[in-house]
């Protein structure tokens, strides 16, 4: 979990913890889908979802951020994961 | 093997999607934590957040000796990986453009002058004129030691607080020093001392995750506690069986996720409390055995006055305020009781029935029933926090007492799940304010400076003479300000706190007391806030990671953290600036010839040689910082430790330990807190504790005991019993509505940090008041229209809000109290609690209108 900030504002990627309301997992999981920069990577049986938030500087994440916790039928939206990066369409070679 | 091509924007995502996933418990298939990227030069060490009482830790990244990330800490207990939207801004809170890096003084032609401009001097000019303000107002008839006061913070690192404590009681022989944790949780602090003997609560988080039920009482845990809201929202989802009852006098965010919203009149949470007492008894539900074992019943005075000045009507007409009366003689004491009977208790609270209830509270009487079921209930676990709506009210120390009868009754205390707790808002209001003891009347570890014996132990621990520290109680918070204005304090030192804008009543009393030609106001800061604007020297101090530090938060934990980077310029730790300035002073100069005659051996020592280099503070030589940490990187050390030669963190805190050990206020080893995600006190044998008061977790109840309460002499809890009362001032044809001060999600209290993160400011950039449509229309008010609001004492200008996160019933309206430029505190009426003298924020008359 280690990370390495560039300091550039280029792009940043962040993933946070979204709890619905128990009676609203699906509201809630079709809202977020539609917000642009947002993407749902997960949703557990019990019904909390992933989310990845792509934008192009701090304060565009934080206002995404702000519009999920605001966001009816959410309980709470928890920041897990930041990284910013200057160059994203690098392609990388990973061993699997 | 084969290899897989993604752009690196594919592999962060799935690295991101990784790390929610370890955090929040789940397997994403396909989704593996990729390896650690190393080799872009950041060093990653463990810290805790600098801001509420949670205490998250969180995982600071130190680059070419600056901050350049922090992420929430996968291996903290607190919040396991996750961050709230002020932490995840935490490494940019030391880099505001206009930080504070010389000390700054008033001068005009060449010399100090209270009208002058703040004019940039050395530490060593700084010095000369504080010294020589401490000595003349030692020399003061009108003023004396205790006109030597301190403004403290929950926000000191436990061993500034308590280097501070030891400066002021055994140095200046001043009690005068308070934290600003007064205005925040004196009133649980008073509560817990008169139910349980014992400060702090008996549980831990963990109880979240076994409890069946949630009960809020005035507190918006959603906003303010967003991490340990987060626990309760999974709790809520994965536990379907969980209901949460929140208790507001304004709808706000964790109202969402309520099961059952309870929106009550102002102050009447005195009598839903009573109510739900009598209903447990009138339903048979008092757990008798646990009543009979482990409690015993009181009746409290009534009639204490509002802790108002003792000329205002109100408390002429109070009995029992311990201010003088007529004859000199104080009034009564507010805080006392005395002994009554089950059997009267229940009489007492019988009259709180369900219509009389409903009457005071304005809450349906369905939503007050199926609030005291889950009390009733003995299959139900409650969980019951609280945070300023329970303690900022001028029956604070009440209503804490009256919620634990509720707990008490149906012996639900002291066991997982079953949990009454007080939470706090700052970092270290229980690690440095509460149990370092830097309130007016405390000494470490629970002690007091009115007990002989107390005064006695804390003497020989500091090895003072007998008789140094002072048996009077110094100026608590709101006295100082008063007593500033009255021309009785000559210096004042604050620290780590902005008074001018947190502090109650500002142009009434705050700011002419600190603009008093009588008093000299030393603001020791790293921001121009309003406080150190108004204060005639600013010194500027190393913030966070610039020190190395120590936080105790809301469950006993105390966490530690080494100093990662230097301090811009001149800047200094407070820790660094009370130890130099303590060698400006020989005790021939601040302590009675009496004194220095029975104790000649401390002739003609500095105040340094007598608290710090004294054999235990200066014991660890400078190589231990680097032995002890040597785990987290070689060579470590820390300022202070280079200027004064020796381990001062280590020899502090080592010294510190010793007034708890063996008194059930154990704290671990200087040295383990560096190796681990922080220990739960009583730390006994390197082991913490999680529920304290209970055989089998708490290592000072013994096989057999079950329950014990050991922090009152016959080992049980007191129940007591307290009436409803109004508060000292309700809306009336003028003044026609309630006003309500608080916080919100994105700005930490009076707004110093974050309104430094330009990303926090912009979401939330100015106050607003939020009011009821129907309030605003009557009013001839539009949303975002610019209004005034008035009380008897200010008016503040801003923006009407009708919508948004708060949902106002009619008759009340909000404002946040972050923002320097709408100074909502200039509104609030300095009344405290008379027992715990914590000022009451919530509940003052107001009028609004258009401007």
């Amino acid at each position: 979990m280690i990370h390495g900030p560039k300091g550039l504002q280029d792009m940043n990627i962040s993933s946070v913890i979204v709890i619905p309301h128990p009676e609203r997992i699906e509201a809630v999981r079709s809202q977020l889908a539609k917000l642009a920069g947002v993407e749902v990577a997960a949703v557990s049986p019990e019904g909390k979802i992933i989310v990845t938030l792509e934008s192009e500087g701090d304060r565009e994440t934080i206002q995404m951020y702000e519009s999920i916790s605001l966001m009816d039928g959410v309980m709470s939206a928890s920041m897990v994961y930041h990284q910013k990066e200057d160059e994203p369409e690098v392609e990388i070679s990973l061993a699997a | 093997m084969t290899e897989v091509k993604m752009t690196r924007r594919d592999f962060i995502k799935t690295n991101a999607v990784a790390a929610a996933a370890a955090t929040a418990g789940m397997s994403v298939p396909g989704v593996a934590l990729a390896q650690a990227r190393g080799g872009d030069g950041v060093r990653w060490d463990k810290g805790v957040c600098r801001y509420c009482g949670t205490g998250c830790g969180v995982l600071v990244g130190t680059k070419e000796g600056k901050i350049v990330a922090t992420q929430g800490d996968p291996d903290c207990p607190v919040n396991s990986g996750l961050n709230c939207v002020k932490g995840y801004f935490l490494a940019k809170i030391q880099y505001g453009q206009d930080r504070l890096t010389r000390p700054l003084l008033r001068m005009k032609d060449g010399k100090f002058d209270k009208n002058g401009e703040f004019t940039p001097i050395s530490w060593d000019q700084a010095f000369d004129i504080m010294a020589e303000k401490v000595k003349a107002t030692m020399k003061n008839p009108d003023q004396g030691p205790f006109g030597v006061s301190m403004f403290g913070s929950g926000q000191w690192t436990i061993w500034e607080g308590y280097a501070a404590n030891k400066l002021m009681k055994a140095g200046f022989r001043s009690n005068s020093i308070d934290p600003n944790a007064r205005h925040c949780m004196a009133s649980a602090v008073f509560a817990f001392i008169r139910t349980f003997g014992a400060d702090e609560p008996m549980g831990v988080y963990d109880d979240i995750e076994h409890a069946d039920a949630f009960a809020l009482w005035g507190s918006n845990m959603a906003e303010m506690h967003p991490i340990l809201w987060s626990r309760i929202t999974n709790r809520r989802l994965t536990a379907k069986h969980v209901k949460i009852h929140v208790l507001s006098t304004f709808g706000h965010r964790s109202c969402e996720l309520a099961d059952n919203e309870l929106i009550f009149n102002p102050q009447s949470d005195l009598a839903i409390a009573n109510y739900i007492c009598n209903y447990i008894i009138q339903t048979g539900a008092v757990n008798k055995d646990f009543v009979a074992k482990n409690v015993t019943f009181h009746k409290g005075v009534t009639d204490i006055g509002y802790g108002l000045r003792p000329n205002h009507p109100l408390e002429q007409a109070a009995g029992n305020n311990g201010y003088p009366g007529a004859d000199g003689k104080p009034k009564g004491n507010p805080n006392a009781f005395s002994p009554t009977t089950y059997d009267e208790f229940a009489k007492f609270v019988s009259e709180y029935t369900l219509d009389k209830a409903h009457q005071i509270s304005g809450v349906p009487k369905d939503k007050l029933e199926a609030l005291a079921k889950i009390y009733a209930d003995p299959k139900i676990k409650v969980m019951s926090t609280w945070t300023m709506g329970m303690n900022q009210h001028t029956r604070g120390t009440w209503i804490n007492n009256m919620l634990y009868n509720i707990h008490l009754l149906v012996g639900k205390i002291s066991e997982p799940g079953n949990s009454p707790f007080s939470l706090t808002g700052q970092p270290s209001a229980c690690g440095t304010a509460r149990e370092v003891g830097t309130f007016a009347h405390r000494l470490p570890a629970d002690m007091v400076i009115m007990n002989p014996a107390h005064r006695e132990a804390a003497e020989k621990i500091w090895k003072v003479p007998a008789g140094t520290i002072s048996d009077r109680i110094g100026y608590h918070a709101v006295q100082q300000s008063r007593m500033l204005k009255d021309g009785k304090i000559g210096f004042y030192w604050t620290s780590t706190t902005n008074n001018m804008q947190a502090g109650p009543n500002v142009n009434q009393e705050i700011y002419p007391g600190w603009r008093n030609p009588k008093a000299f106001v030393v603001v020791s800061d790293v921001y121009p806030t309003v406080s150190a604007m108004s204060a005639d020297l600013i010194l500027p101090c190393a913030m966070w990671m610039e020190k190395e530090g120590a936080f105790g938060n809301a469950e006993r934990r105390g966490q530690f953290w080494r100093q990662q980077v230097k301090a811009p310029g001149e800047c200094r730790s407070d820790l660094w600036q009370y130890i130099e300035f303590s060698k400006r002073f020989k005790t021939d100069e601040v302590w009675p010839a009496e004194l220095l005659d029975k104790n000649p051996q401390y002739k003609g020592k500095t105040l340094y040689e007598v608290l710090y280099a004294n054999g235990q503070v200066n014991m660890f030589p400078k190589e231990e910082a680097a032995k002890v940490n040597a785990h987290a990187w070689a060579g470590y050390t820390n300022e202070e430790t280079e200027a004064f030669g020796y381990y001062v963190q280590k020899g502090l805190f080592e010294e510190y330990r010793r007034f708890g050990t063996g008194k059930a206020k154990d704290l671990g080893e200087f040295d383990h807190y560096h190796r681990v995600r922080g220990l739960r006190w009583p730390v006994v044998n390197g082991k913490e504790t999680l529920w304290r008061y209970r055989e089998g977790y708490d290592p000072y109840v013994k096989a057999g005991e079950g329950i014990k309460f050991y922090g009152n002499p016959d080992g049980k809890a007191r129940i007591f019993a307290l009436p409803y009362q109004d508060p000292p001032e309700k809306p009336d044809n003028e003044y026609n509505l309630w006003l309500c001060t608080g916080r919100v999600l994105e700005h930490w209290h009076s707004g110093s940090m974050t309104r430094r993160v330009p990303e926090l400011y912009k979401s939330f950039p100015d106050a607003v008041i939020w009011i009821h449509p129907k309030d605003a229309e009557k009013r001839g008010i539009k949303r975002n229209d610019i209004v005034k609001v008035a009380t008897r004492r200010g008016e503040i200008e801003l923006r009407a809000e009708t919508k948004g996160r708060n949902k106002m019933p009619e008759g009340l309206v909000f404002v946040p109290f972050f923002d320097e430029h709408r100074l909502v505190n200039k509104l609030i009426l300095d009344a405290t609690c008379p027992i715990s003298k914590e000022t009451d924020y919530k509940k003052n008359a107001c009028k609004v209108w258009k401007a």
